[in-house]
Protein backbone atom coordinates (compact mmCIF):
# COMPACT_ATOMS: atom_id res chain seq x y z
CA UNK A 1 0.00 0.00 0.00
CA UNK A 2 1.53 3.48 -0.67
CA UNK A 3 2.77 5.44 2.15
CA UNK A 4 3.94 8.40 3.22
CA UNK A 5 4.67 12.06 1.79
CA UNK A 6 7.81 12.15 -0.55
CA UNK A 7 9.73 15.09 -1.48
CA UNK A 8 12.62 14.78 -4.35
CA UNK A 9 15.89 16.42 -2.29
CA UNK A 10 17.72 17.90 -4.65
CA UNK A 11 21.74 17.84 -4.82
CA UNK A 12 22.52 20.60 -6.76
CA UNK A 13 25.97 20.07 -7.05
CA UNK A 14 27.68 21.63 -3.91
CA UNK A 15 24.80 20.74 -1.29
CA UNK A 16 20.76 21.13 -1.11
CA UNK A 17 18.62 23.25 -2.95
CA UNK A 18 17.27 25.52 -0.93
CA UNK A 19 13.90 24.42 -2.30
CA UNK A 20 14.20 21.20 -0.53
CA UNK A 21 13.32 22.46 2.46
CA UNK A 22 10.26 24.36 1.40
CA UNK A 23 9.04 21.35 0.01
CA UNK A 24 9.86 19.60 3.76
CA UNK A 25 7.63 22.42 5.11
CA UNK A 26 4.63 21.42 3.42
CA UNK A 27 5.12 17.95 2.84
CA UNK A 28 4.93 17.50 6.69
CA UNK A 29 2.19 19.80 6.85
CA UNK A 30 0.33 17.25 4.86
CA UNK A 31 1.63 14.31 6.45
CA UNK A 32 0.29 15.65 10.13
CA UNK A 33 -2.65 15.77 8.47
CA UNK A 34 -2.53 12.22 6.81
CA UNK A 35 -1.11 10.77 9.59
CA UNK A 36 1.88 9.52 7.83
CA UNK A 37 5.66 10.11 7.44
CA UNK A 38 7.31 12.19 5.27
CA UNK A 39 10.14 10.64 3.36
CA UNK A 40 13.16 12.26 1.06
CA UNK A 41 14.44 10.88 -1.64
CA UNK A 42 18.26 11.73 -2.20
CA UNK A 43 19.64 10.69 -4.87
CA UNK A 44 23.71 12.67 -4.65
CA UNK A 45 27.13 11.31 -4.32
CA UNK A 46 28.87 9.58 -1.51
CA UNK A 47 29.96 11.53 2.24
CA UNK A 48 26.43 13.33 2.02
CA UNK A 49 25.35 12.14 5.41
CA UNK A 50 25.33 15.62 7.11
CA UNK A 51 22.46 16.88 4.24
CA UNK A 52 20.66 13.53 4.79
CA UNK A 53 20.63 14.58 8.57
CA UNK A 54 19.71 18.06 7.64
CA UNK A 55 16.68 16.66 6.09
CA UNK A 56 15.71 14.84 9.29
CA UNK A 57 16.08 18.03 11.48
CA UNK A 58 13.77 19.87 9.00
CA UNK A 59 11.35 17.72 9.29
CA UNK A 60 12.08 14.25 7.20
CA UNK A 61 11.26 11.03 9.03
CA UNK A 62 13.08 8.67 6.78
CA UNK A 63 15.71 9.67 4.17
CA UNK A 64 15.92 7.10 1.20
CA UNK A 65 19.83 7.88 0.66
CA UNK A 66 21.06 6.83 -2.94
CA UNK A 67 24.78 7.91 -3.38
CA UNK A 68 26.74 7.17 -6.34
CA UNK A 69 29.62 9.15 -7.09
CA UNK A 70 27.56 10.07 -10.79
CA UNK A 71 25.19 11.70 -8.84
CA UNK A 72 27.91 14.40 -8.70
CA UNK A 73 25.98 15.62 -11.59
CA UNK A 74 22.44 15.27 -12.26
CA UNK A 75 22.20 12.94 -15.10
CA UNK A 76 18.20 12.85 -16.54
CA UNK A 77 18.05 9.32 -17.38
CA UNK A 78 20.15 7.51 -14.53
CA UNK A 79 18.37 9.53 -12.24
CA UNK A 80 14.62 8.91 -13.39
CA UNK A 81 15.11 5.13 -13.72
CA UNK A 82 16.61 5.29 -10.45
CA UNK A 83 13.58 7.40 -8.66
CA UNK A 84 11.43 4.76 -10.47
CA UNK A 85 13.07 2.01 -8.62
CA UNK A 86 13.02 3.54 -5.55
CA UNK A 87 9.19 4.44 -6.03
CA UNK A 88 8.50 1.08 -6.62
CA UNK A 89 10.23 -0.37 -3.88
CA UNK A 90 8.58 2.19 -1.47
CA UNK A 91 5.74 3.66 -2.87
CA UNK A 92 4.71 6.98 -1.52
CA UNK A 93 0.84 8.30 -1.55
CA UNK A 94 2.00 11.66 -2.22
CA UNK A 95 5.22 12.45 -4.43
CA UNK A 96 6.28 16.24 -4.43
CA UNK A 97 9.47 17.64 -6.53
CA UNK A 98 10.52 21.53 -7.07
CA UNK A 99 10.01 22.66 -10.11
CA UNK A 100 13.49 24.01 -10.43
CA UNK A 101 15.34 22.78 -13.95
CA UNK A 102 16.16 19.75 -12.41
CA UNK A 103 12.61 18.98 -10.97
CA UNK A 104 10.96 20.07 -14.63
CA UNK A 105 13.69 17.33 -16.12
CA UNK A 106 12.69 14.75 -13.92
CA UNK A 107 9.10 14.83 -12.55
CA UNK A 108 7.96 14.00 -16.14
CA UNK A 109 10.10 11.37 -16.91
CA UNK A 110 8.84 9.23 -13.71
CA UNK A 111 5.72 10.12 -14.45
CA UNK A 112 6.01 8.57 -17.86
CA UNK A 113 7.87 5.96 -16.84
CA UNK A 114 5.47 4.87 -14.24
CA UNK A 115 2.27 6.27 -15.95
CA UNK A 116 1.52 8.27 -13.66
CA UNK A 117 -0.36 11.98 -13.20
CA UNK A 118 1.06 14.71 -12.84
CA UNK A 119 0.26 17.98 -11.75
CA UNK A 120 2.75 21.30 -12.65
CA UNK A 121 3.35 24.04 -10.48
CA UNK A 122 0.89 24.41 -7.93
CA UNK A 123 0.52 26.69 -5.85
CA UNK A 124 -1.59 24.99 -3.09
CA UNK A 125 -2.71 21.66 -1.67
CA UNK A 126 -5.31 20.34 0.51
CA UNK A 127 -6.52 16.89 1.27
CA UNK A 128 -9.34 15.44 0.77
CA UNK A 129 -12.07 14.51 3.91
CA UNK A 130 -13.38 11.27 2.79
CA UNK A 131 -10.82 9.47 0.84
CA UNK A 132 -7.15 10.97 1.96
CA UNK A 133 -6.81 12.37 -2.01
CA UNK A 134 -4.73 15.26 -2.55
CA UNK A 135 -6.24 18.11 -3.84
CA UNK A 136 -3.67 20.09 -5.84
CA UNK A 137 -4.27 23.80 -6.77
CA UNK A 138 -2.94 25.39 -9.56
CA UNK A 139 -3.95 28.17 -12.53
CA UNK A 140 -6.38 26.87 -14.56
CA UNK A 141 -5.44 27.02 -18.09
CA UNK A 142 -7.20 29.48 -20.52
CA UNK A 143 -9.42 30.72 -17.59
CA UNK A 144 -8.54 33.17 -15.14
CA UNK A 145 -9.21 31.19 -12.19
CA UNK A 146 -7.61 28.24 -10.31
CA UNK A 147 -8.30 24.60 -10.66
CA UNK A 148 -8.16 22.07 -7.92
CA UNK A 149 -6.83 18.96 -9.88
CA UNK A 150 -6.55 15.35 -8.83
CA UNK A 151 -4.94 12.12 -9.74
CA UNK A 152 -6.03 9.04 -9.89
CA UNK A 153 -2.89 7.14 -9.77
CA UNK A 154 -0.48 7.07 -6.59
CA UNK A 155 1.93 8.45 -6.00
CA UNK A 156 -0.11 11.56 -6.49
CA UNK A 157 2.95 13.65 -8.16
CA UNK A 158 3.48 17.51 -8.12
CA UNK A 159 5.87 20.02 -9.05
CA UNK A 160 5.59 23.08 -6.71
CA UNK A 161 7.96 25.90 -7.58
CA UNK A 162 10.56 27.61 -5.26
CA UNK A 163 9.22 30.18 -3.24
CA UNK A 164 6.04 29.06 -3.10
CA UNK A 165 5.70 27.36 0.86
CA UNK A 166 8.00 28.79 3.54
CA UNK A 167 10.76 27.03 4.20
CA UNK A 168 10.61 24.56 7.43
CA UNK A 169 12.10 25.12 10.64
CA UNK A 170 15.22 23.28 11.74
CA UNK A 171 14.46 21.22 14.99
CA UNK A 172 17.75 20.17 16.04
CA UNK A 173 16.09 17.44 18.44
CA UNK A 174 14.43 15.64 15.79
CA UNK A 175 15.00 12.10 15.19
CA UNK A 176 14.80 9.84 11.77
CA UNK A 177 16.04 7.17 10.03
CA UNK A 178 18.54 7.42 6.93
CA UNK A 179 18.58 4.50 4.53
CA UNK A 180 21.04 4.05 2.06
CA UNK A 181 19.35 2.73 -0.89
CA UNK A 182 21.88 0.57 -3.24
CA UNK A 183 23.02 2.03 -6.62
CA UNK A 184 24.50 0.03 -8.79
CA UNK A 185 27.02 0.96 -11.73
CA UNK A 186 24.49 0.01 -14.33
CA UNK A 187 21.48 2.21 -12.36
CA UNK A 188 23.84 4.82 -12.64
CA UNK A 189 24.70 4.28 -16.29
CA UNK A 190 23.66 7.50 -18.23
CA UNK A 191 23.88 8.68 -22.33
CA UNK A 192 25.02 12.27 -20.47
CA UNK A 193 28.32 13.04 -19.85
CA UNK A 194 28.38 16.37 -18.04
CA UNK A 195 32.41 17.75 -19.61
CA UNK A 196 31.67 21.41 -17.91
CA UNK A 197 29.40 23.20 -15.31
CA UNK A 198 29.26 27.53 -16.48
CA UNK A 199 28.16 29.02 -13.25
CA UNK A 200 26.23 32.49 -13.97
CA UNK A 201 28.57 35.07 -14.87
CA UNK A 202 26.68 38.00 -13.76
CA UNK A 203 23.49 36.30 -11.82
CA UNK A 204 20.78 36.31 -14.10
CA UNK A 205 17.52 38.78 -12.53
CA UNK A 206 16.70 37.33 -9.47
CA UNK A 207 13.88 38.74 -8.17
CA UNK A 208 12.73 36.11 -5.23
CA UNK A 209 15.25 37.87 -3.67
CA UNK A 210 14.33 41.96 -4.34
CA UNK A 211 12.89 44.01 -1.48
CA UNK A 212 10.94 46.20 -4.23
CA UNK A 213 9.32 45.14 -7.08
CA UNK A 214 8.24 47.11 -10.05
CA UNK A 215 6.19 44.86 -12.53
CA UNK A 216 4.44 46.14 -15.86
CA UNK A 217 1.94 44.58 -18.09
CA UNK A 218 0.56 45.47 -22.03
CA UNK A 219 -0.94 48.27 -20.35
CA UNK A 220 2.19 50.62 -20.63
CA UNK A 221 1.10 50.58 -24.63
CA UNK A 222 4.80 50.35 -26.01
CA UNK A 223 8.65 48.67 -25.54
CA UNK A 224 9.39 51.94 -24.85
CA UNK A 225 7.53 53.34 -22.19
CA UNK A 226 7.94 49.61 -20.66
CA UNK A 227 11.72 50.92 -20.17
CA UNK A 228 10.59 53.59 -17.94
CA UNK A 229 10.06 50.83 -15.22
CA UNK A 230 13.82 50.28 -15.25
CA UNK A 231 13.89 54.36 -14.42
CA UNK A 232 11.15 53.76 -10.81
CA UNK A 233 13.10 50.56 -10.05
CA UNK A 234 16.65 52.64 -9.82
CA UNK A 235 14.92 55.32 -8.11
CA UNK A 236 13.39 52.64 -5.66
CA UNK A 237 16.48 50.46 -5.39
CA UNK A 238 14.56 47.97 -6.84
CA UNK A 239 14.22 45.23 -9.44
CA UNK A 240 11.58 44.88 -12.56
CA UNK A 241 9.25 42.47 -13.15
CA UNK A 242 6.69 41.38 -16.35
CA UNK A 243 3.57 39.74 -17.07
CA UNK A 244 4.03 36.82 -20.04
CA UNK A 245 2.45 38.70 -22.15
CA UNK A 246 4.77 41.38 -22.36
CA UNK A 247 8.13 38.72 -22.35
CA UNK A 248 6.14 37.23 -25.53
CA UNK A 249 5.87 40.60 -27.10
CA UNK A 250 9.85 40.95 -26.84
CA UNK A 251 9.59 43.84 -24.33
CA UNK A 252 11.76 42.31 -21.87
CA UNK A 253 13.35 38.82 -21.22
CA UNK A 254 11.43 36.16 -19.56
CA UNK A 255 14.07 36.45 -17.07
CA UNK A 256 11.78 39.17 -15.51
CA UNK A 257 8.71 37.05 -15.76
CA UNK A 258 6.77 36.83 -12.47
CA UNK A 259 4.01 34.04 -12.66
CA UNK A 260 3.24 30.12 -12.91
CA UNK A 261 6.57 30.09 -14.99
CA UNK A 262 8.16 32.65 -14.22
CA UNK A 263 9.75 33.86 -11.03
CA UNK A 264 7.79 34.25 -7.55
CA UNK A 265 8.31 37.47 -5.55
CA UNK A 266 7.91 38.41 -2.01
CA UNK A 267 8.98 41.94 -2.06
CA UNK A 268 8.32 44.52 0.82
CA UNK A 269 6.83 46.88 -2.17
CA UNK A 270 5.44 45.97 -4.96
CA UNK A 271 4.36 48.04 -8.04
CA UNK A 272 2.09 47.04 -11.03
CA UNK A 273 1.83 49.00 -13.68
CA UNK A 274 -0.84 48.49 -16.62
CA UNK A 275 -1.19 44.62 -15.13
CA UNK A 276 -4.98 43.67 -15.02
CA UNK A 277 -3.79 40.54 -12.78
CA UNK A 278 -4.33 36.97 -14.76
CA UNK A 279 -4.01 34.41 -11.97
CA UNK A 280 -0.94 33.36 -13.88
CA UNK A 281 0.37 36.57 -12.69
CA UNK A 282 -0.69 36.58 -9.18
CA UNK A 283 0.38 33.39 -8.11
CA UNK A 284 3.83 34.68 -8.51
CA UNK A 285 3.56 37.61 -5.96
CA UNK A 286 3.58 35.99 -2.37
CA UNK A 287 2.89 38.00 0.44
CA UNK A 288 3.95 41.58 -0.82
CA UNK A 289 4.51 43.92 1.99
CA UNK A 290 2.22 46.68 0.40
CA UNK A 291 1.09 46.01 -3.32
CA UNK A 292 0.51 48.87 -5.10
CA UNK A 293 -1.81 48.44 -8.93
CA UNK A 294 -2.20 51.56 -11.37
CA UNK A 295 -4.76 51.06 -13.77
CA UNK A 296 -7.64 52.86 -15.43
CA UNK A 297 -10.00 49.85 -14.77
CA UNK A 298 -10.47 50.16 -10.93
CA UNK A 299 -12.33 46.41 -11.61
CA UNK A 300 -9.35 44.99 -13.04
CA UNK A 301 -8.32 41.83 -10.61
CA UNK A 302 -4.58 43.36 -9.23
CA UNK A 303 -6.36 46.44 -8.14
CA UNK A 304 -8.82 44.46 -6.05
CA UNK A 305 -5.90 42.48 -4.92
CA UNK A 306 -4.22 45.96 -4.51
CA UNK A 307 -3.50 47.39 -0.66
CA UNK A 308 -3.42 50.87 -3.02
CA UNK A 309 -5.74 50.88 -6.16
CA UNK A 310 -4.75 54.10 -8.11
CA UNK A 311 -6.91 54.96 -11.13
CA UNK A 312 -5.39 56.34 -13.75
CA UNK A 313 -3.29 56.43 -16.88
CA UNK A 314 -0.28 54.69 -16.57
CA UNK A 315 1.04 57.06 -18.51
CA UNK A 316 0.72 60.43 -16.90
CA UNK A 317 1.17 58.67 -13.58
CA UNK A 318 4.48 56.60 -13.80
CA UNK A 319 6.67 59.66 -15.44
CA UNK A 320 4.92 61.43 -12.28
CA UNK A 321 5.74 59.39 -9.77
CA UNK A 322 9.37 58.81 -11.43
CA UNK A 323 9.89 62.85 -11.06
CA UNK A 324 8.72 63.32 -7.63
CA UNK A 325 10.87 60.80 -6.28
CA UNK A 326 13.54 62.60 -8.38
CA UNK A 327 12.47 65.63 -6.68
CA UNK A 328 12.38 63.82 -3.19
CA UNK A 329 15.66 62.35 -3.51
CA UNK A 330 17.35 65.71 -4.62
CA UNK A 331 16.22 67.03 -1.23
CA UNK A 332 17.55 64.75 1.05
CA UNK A 333 20.44 65.03 -1.04
CA UNK A 334 20.86 68.48 -0.01
CA UNK A 335 19.66 68.31 3.29
CA UNK B 1 19.85 10.98 -39.88
CA UNK B 2 15.79 11.39 -39.05
CA UNK B 3 14.81 14.04 -37.00
CA UNK B 4 11.02 14.35 -35.32
CA UNK B 5 9.92 17.93 -34.09
CA UNK B 6 6.45 17.85 -31.90
CA UNK B 7 4.47 21.31 -32.54
CA UNK B 8 1.16 21.67 -30.49
CA UNK B 9 -1.62 23.90 -31.72
CA UNK B 10 -2.59 26.49 -28.97
CA UNK B 11 -5.50 28.46 -28.59
CA UNK B 12 -5.07 32.79 -29.90
CA UNK B 13 -4.49 34.22 -26.07
CA UNK B 14 -8.31 35.52 -25.80
CA UNK B 15 -9.87 33.38 -28.23
CA UNK B 16 -10.63 30.22 -25.79
CA UNK B 17 -13.71 28.33 -24.73
CA UNK B 18 -13.40 26.01 -21.85
CA UNK B 19 -16.25 22.95 -21.62
CA UNK B 20 -17.97 23.74 -18.36
CA UNK B 21 -18.07 19.60 -17.73
CA UNK B 22 -14.83 18.59 -18.10
CA UNK B 23 -12.91 21.87 -17.52
CA UNK B 24 -10.99 21.12 -20.53
CA UNK B 25 -10.15 22.97 -23.46
CA UNK B 26 -12.37 23.19 -26.65
CA UNK B 27 -10.01 23.66 -28.74
CA UNK B 28 -12.11 23.41 -31.70
CA UNK B 29 -13.68 26.45 -30.44
CA UNK B 30 -10.62 28.86 -30.40
CA UNK B 31 -8.51 30.24 -33.40
CA UNK B 32 -5.74 28.28 -33.66
CA UNK B 33 -1.76 29.22 -33.42
CA UNK B 34 1.41 26.97 -33.07
CA UNK B 35 2.94 27.09 -29.70
CA UNK B 36 5.56 29.76 -29.73
CA UNK B 37 7.97 28.12 -27.73
CA UNK B 38 7.84 25.18 -30.51
CA UNK B 39 9.14 27.97 -33.65
CA UNK B 40 12.96 27.16 -31.99
CA UNK B 41 12.51 23.48 -31.69
CA UNK B 42 11.21 22.94 -35.27
CA UNK B 43 14.62 25.74 -36.36
CA UNK B 44 16.71 24.09 -34.30
CA UNK B 45 15.90 20.85 -36.33
CA UNK B 46 15.67 22.74 -39.65
CA UNK B 47 19.19 24.09 -38.41
CA UNK B 48 20.42 20.80 -37.71
CA UNK B 49 19.46 19.34 -40.97
CA UNK B 50 21.06 22.21 -43.12
CA UNK B 51 24.23 20.75 -41.18
CA UNK B 52 24.10 16.98 -41.68
CA UNK B 53 21.95 16.48 -44.02
CA UNK B 54 18.89 14.83 -41.92
CA UNK B 55 15.27 14.75 -42.57
CA UNK B 56 12.67 16.63 -40.31
CA UNK B 57 9.15 15.00 -39.57
CA UNK B 58 7.08 17.50 -37.93
CA UNK B 59 4.04 16.02 -36.13
CA UNK B 60 1.40 17.89 -34.30
CA UNK B 61 -1.85 16.08 -32.42
CA UNK B 62 -4.74 18.31 -32.23
CA UNK B 63 -8.23 18.79 -34.13
CA UNK B 64 -8.62 19.04 -38.34
CA UNK B 65 -8.45 22.72 -38.41
CA UNK B 66 -4.95 22.90 -37.40
CA UNK B 67 -4.22 21.15 -40.46
CA UNK B 68 -2.98 24.76 -41.52
CA UNK B 69 -0.35 25.11 -38.57
CA UNK B 70 1.38 22.27 -40.28
CA UNK B 71 1.17 23.58 -43.79
CA UNK B 72 3.17 26.60 -42.24
CA UNK B 73 5.64 23.75 -40.49
CA UNK B 74 6.49 23.12 -43.98
CA UNK B 75 7.07 26.11 -45.45
CA UNK B 76 9.70 26.91 -42.50
CA UNK B 77 11.36 23.62 -43.51
CA UNK B 78 9.79 20.26 -42.11
CA UNK B 79 10.12 17.15 -44.82
CA UNK B 80 7.42 15.88 -44.16
CA UNK B 81 4.28 16.77 -41.94
CA UNK B 82 1.90 14.71 -40.03
CA UNK B 83 -1.89 15.14 -38.15
CA UNK B 84 -2.52 13.34 -35.03
CA UNK B 85 -5.72 13.59 -35.60
CA UNK B 86 -8.65 11.33 -33.72
CA UNK B 87 -11.88 12.24 -31.58
CA UNK B 88 -10.37 9.60 -29.00
CA UNK B 89 -7.24 12.18 -28.09
CA UNK B 90 -9.53 15.12 -26.57
CA UNK B 91 -9.47 15.72 -23.24
CA UNK B 92 -5.81 14.48 -22.73
CA UNK B 93 -3.58 15.29 -20.37
CA UNK B 94 0.28 15.20 -20.74
CA UNK B 95 0.55 11.47 -19.59
CA UNK B 96 -1.57 10.29 -22.89
CA UNK B 97 -0.68 13.23 -25.29
CA UNK B 98 2.76 12.17 -25.11
CA UNK B 99 1.37 8.62 -25.06
CA UNK B 100 0.52 9.44 -28.54
CA UNK B 101 3.66 11.15 -29.54
CA UNK B 102 5.30 8.01 -28.77
CA UNK B 103 3.13 5.91 -31.04
CA UNK B 104 4.30 8.54 -33.89
CA UNK B 105 7.78 8.30 -33.13
CA UNK B 106 7.73 4.90 -33.37
CA UNK B 107 5.75 4.81 -36.62
CA UNK B 108 7.30 7.32 -38.30
CA UNK B 109 10.55 6.86 -37.20
CA UNK B 110 13.57 5.73 -36.99
CA UNK B 111 14.21 8.69 -35.15
CA UNK B 112 17.80 10.22 -33.81
CA UNK B 113 16.60 13.09 -32.32
CA UNK B 114 13.24 14.70 -30.97
CA UNK B 115 12.88 18.04 -30.52
CA UNK B 116 9.94 19.85 -28.65
CA UNK B 117 9.43 23.34 -27.04
CA UNK B 118 10.24 24.36 -24.31
CA UNK B 119 6.86 24.66 -22.76
CA UNK B 120 3.21 25.42 -24.07
CA UNK B 121 1.41 28.41 -23.67
CA UNK B 122 -1.95 27.45 -22.78
CA UNK B 123 -1.00 24.44 -20.53
CA UNK B 124 2.70 25.51 -19.43
CA UNK B 125 3.36 22.52 -17.78
CA UNK B 126 6.86 21.39 -19.64
CA UNK B 127 6.02 18.22 -19.24
CA UNK B 128 5.50 16.35 -22.46
CA UNK B 129 8.45 16.77 -23.75
CA UNK B 130 10.13 15.04 -21.01
CA UNK B 131 7.43 12.33 -20.95
CA UNK B 132 7.51 11.26 -24.48
CA UNK B 133 11.51 10.37 -23.96
CA UNK B 134 10.13 8.16 -20.93
CA UNK B 135 7.66 6.34 -22.83
CA UNK B 136 10.01 5.75 -25.80
CA UNK B 137 12.76 4.67 -22.63
CA UNK B 138 14.90 7.50 -23.92
CA UNK B 139 17.32 10.01 -22.84
CA UNK B 140 16.13 13.57 -22.09
CA UNK B 141 17.87 16.59 -21.74
CA UNK B 142 15.85 20.34 -21.38
CA UNK B 143 16.32 23.61 -22.13
CA UNK B 144 19.14 23.22 -24.61
CA UNK B 145 20.67 26.59 -26.01
CA UNK B 146 23.20 25.29 -28.17
CA UNK B 147 23.70 22.24 -30.11
CA UNK B 148 26.23 20.52 -32.28
CA UNK B 149 27.19 17.03 -33.59
CA UNK B 150 30.07 15.24 -32.42
CA UNK B 151 31.59 11.85 -33.00
CA UNK B 152 28.58 8.90 -31.51
CA UNK B 153 25.93 12.03 -30.73
CA UNK B 154 26.03 15.48 -29.68
CA UNK B 155 27.74 18.24 -27.74
CA UNK B 156 24.97 20.40 -25.67
CA UNK B 157 24.69 23.49 -24.03
CA UNK B 158 21.54 23.52 -21.32
CA UNK B 159 20.30 25.95 -19.18
CA UNK B 160 20.36 25.22 -15.63
CA UNK B 161 18.92 27.09 -12.82
CA UNK B 162 23.04 27.75 -11.63
CA UNK B 163 23.77 28.87 -15.11
CA UNK B 164 24.80 26.56 -17.65
CA UNK B 165 25.90 22.70 -18.47
CA UNK B 166 28.06 21.65 -21.54
CA UNK B 167 27.77 17.96 -22.26
CA UNK B 168 27.63 15.31 -24.34
CA UNK B 169 24.72 12.72 -25.34
CA UNK B 170 24.55 9.80 -27.00
CA UNK B 171 21.86 8.97 -29.71
CA UNK B 172 18.52 8.67 -29.74
CA UNK B 173 17.86 11.31 -27.68
CA UNK B 174 14.82 14.18 -27.12
CA UNK B 175 15.65 17.67 -26.07
CA UNK B 176 13.06 20.73 -25.72
CA UNK B 177 15.16 23.70 -27.25
CA UNK B 178 15.58 27.16 -25.18
CA UNK B 179 13.70 29.89 -26.56
CA UNK B 180 15.23 32.52 -28.60
CA UNK B 181 18.25 30.14 -28.97
CA UNK B 182 17.59 30.96 -32.53
CA UNK B 183 15.94 33.03 -35.32
CA UNK B 184 13.34 31.24 -36.60
CA UNK B 185 13.19 31.76 -40.73
CA UNK B 186 10.03 32.78 -41.62
CA UNK B 187 8.03 30.71 -44.45
CA UNK B 188 8.84 30.03 -47.74
CA UNK B 189 6.34 31.52 -50.06
CA UNK B 190 7.34 28.69 -52.89
CA UNK B 191 6.87 26.32 -50.37
CA UNK B 192 3.70 27.29 -49.10
CA UNK B 193 2.37 27.07 -52.21
CA UNK B 194 3.40 24.17 -52.93
CA UNK B 195 1.56 22.78 -49.64
CA UNK B 196 -1.48 24.91 -51.16
CA UNK B 197 -3.40 22.19 -53.28
CA UNK B 198 -2.23 19.27 -50.59
CA UNK B 199 -3.86 17.41 -47.59
CA UNK B 200 -2.06 17.01 -44.64
CA UNK B 201 -1.97 13.48 -44.07
CA UNK B 202 -3.18 12.65 -41.11
CA UNK B 203 -2.92 9.62 -38.61
CA UNK B 204 -5.48 8.40 -35.92
CA UNK B 205 -5.97 6.23 -33.32
CA UNK B 206 -6.33 3.16 -35.26
CA UNK B 207 -3.40 4.29 -37.97
CA UNK B 208 -1.42 4.70 -34.75
CA UNK B 209 -2.09 1.22 -33.53
CA UNK B 210 -3.42 2.95 -29.83
CA UNK B 211 -3.93 1.01 -27.30
CA UNK B 212 -8.22 3.22 -26.45
CA UNK B 213 -7.58 2.75 -22.61
CA UNK B 214 -4.64 5.11 -23.36
CA UNK B 215 -6.10 7.77 -24.85
CA UNK B 216 -7.79 11.18 -24.33
CA UNK B 217 -10.00 11.97 -21.02
CA UNK B 218 -10.00 8.18 -20.31
CA UNK B 219 -6.38 7.88 -20.48
CA UNK B 220 -5.53 10.57 -18.45
CA UNK B 221 -4.69 10.09 -14.58
CA UNK B 222 -5.20 14.07 -13.74
CA UNK B 223 -9.07 15.41 -13.71
CA UNK B 224 -9.85 18.74 -13.01
CA UNK B 225 -12.14 18.15 -9.77
CA UNK B 226 -13.45 22.46 -10.00
CA UNK B 227 -12.19 25.86 -10.76
CA UNK B 228 -13.05 28.14 -8.16
CA UNK B 229 -11.99 32.28 -8.81
CA UNK B 230 -10.17 33.72 -6.09
CA UNK B 231 -11.59 36.17 -4.07
CA UNK B 232 -9.72 39.11 -2.48
CA UNK B 233 -10.51 40.82 0.42
CA UNK B 234 -11.27 44.53 0.19
CA UNK B 235 -9.06 46.60 2.57
CA UNK B 236 -7.82 48.71 0.36
CA UNK B 237 -7.13 52.43 -0.32
CA UNK B 238 -8.47 53.46 -3.79
CA UNK B 239 -6.97 56.84 -5.16
CA UNK B 240 -8.59 58.45 -7.60
CA UNK B 241 -8.18 62.06 -9.12
CA UNK B 242 -6.04 64.07 -10.93
CA UNK B 243 -2.85 62.38 -11.59
CA UNK B 244 -0.73 64.78 -10.00
CA UNK B 245 -3.03 64.05 -6.60
CA UNK B 246 -3.05 60.61 -6.67
CA UNK B 247 1.05 60.64 -7.62
CA UNK B 248 1.00 63.08 -4.08
CA UNK B 249 -1.10 60.55 -2.08
CA UNK B 250 1.01 57.67 -3.41
CA UNK B 251 3.92 59.31 -2.16
CA UNK B 252 2.88 60.17 0.92
CA UNK B 253 1.70 56.57 1.49
CA UNK B 254 4.81 55.50 0.94
CA UNK B 255 6.69 57.76 2.96
CA UNK B 256 4.32 56.65 5.71
CA UNK B 257 5.23 53.08 6.07
CA UNK B 258 8.90 53.82 5.08
CA UNK B 259 9.16 52.52 2.16
CA UNK B 260 11.09 55.53 0.22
Amino acid sequence: MAEGVAIFAEWAGDGLHPVSFELLSEARRLADELESKVKAFFPAPPGQESQAEALIRHGADEVLYASHPAFENFLDDAASRLLVKMIREDTPEIFLFPATARGQALAPRVAGYLRLGLTAHCIAFEIGKEDRTLIQIRPSFGENVMAKIISLTKPQMATVRPGVFPKAKEDPARRGEIKKFPVSDEDARSALKVLERRPKAAPKVDLSRAKVVVAGGRGLGTKEFFAKLFELAELLEGAVGATRPVCHLGWISEDHMIGVSGQTVSPRLYFGFGISGAVHHLVGIRNPGLMVAVNTDPEAPLMKKADVAVVGDVREVLPLLIRRLKELKGESHEA
Amino acid sequence: MRFMVCLKPVPEPGTVRVDPETHTLKRESATLILNPADRYALEAAVELKEKTGAEVVAVMMGPPNAAPLLKEAYACGADEVYLLSDRAFAGADTLATSYVLSLAAQKLGAFDLIFCGKVSIDGETAQVGPELAAWLDWPSVIWVKELSPVEGGFEVVRVTDEGEERLVAKTPILFTIEPESNDPRPPSVKRLLEMLEKDVPTLTAEDLGADPARLGLEGSPTRVLDVFTPTYEGKKELLEGAAEEVVEKLVSILKERGLI
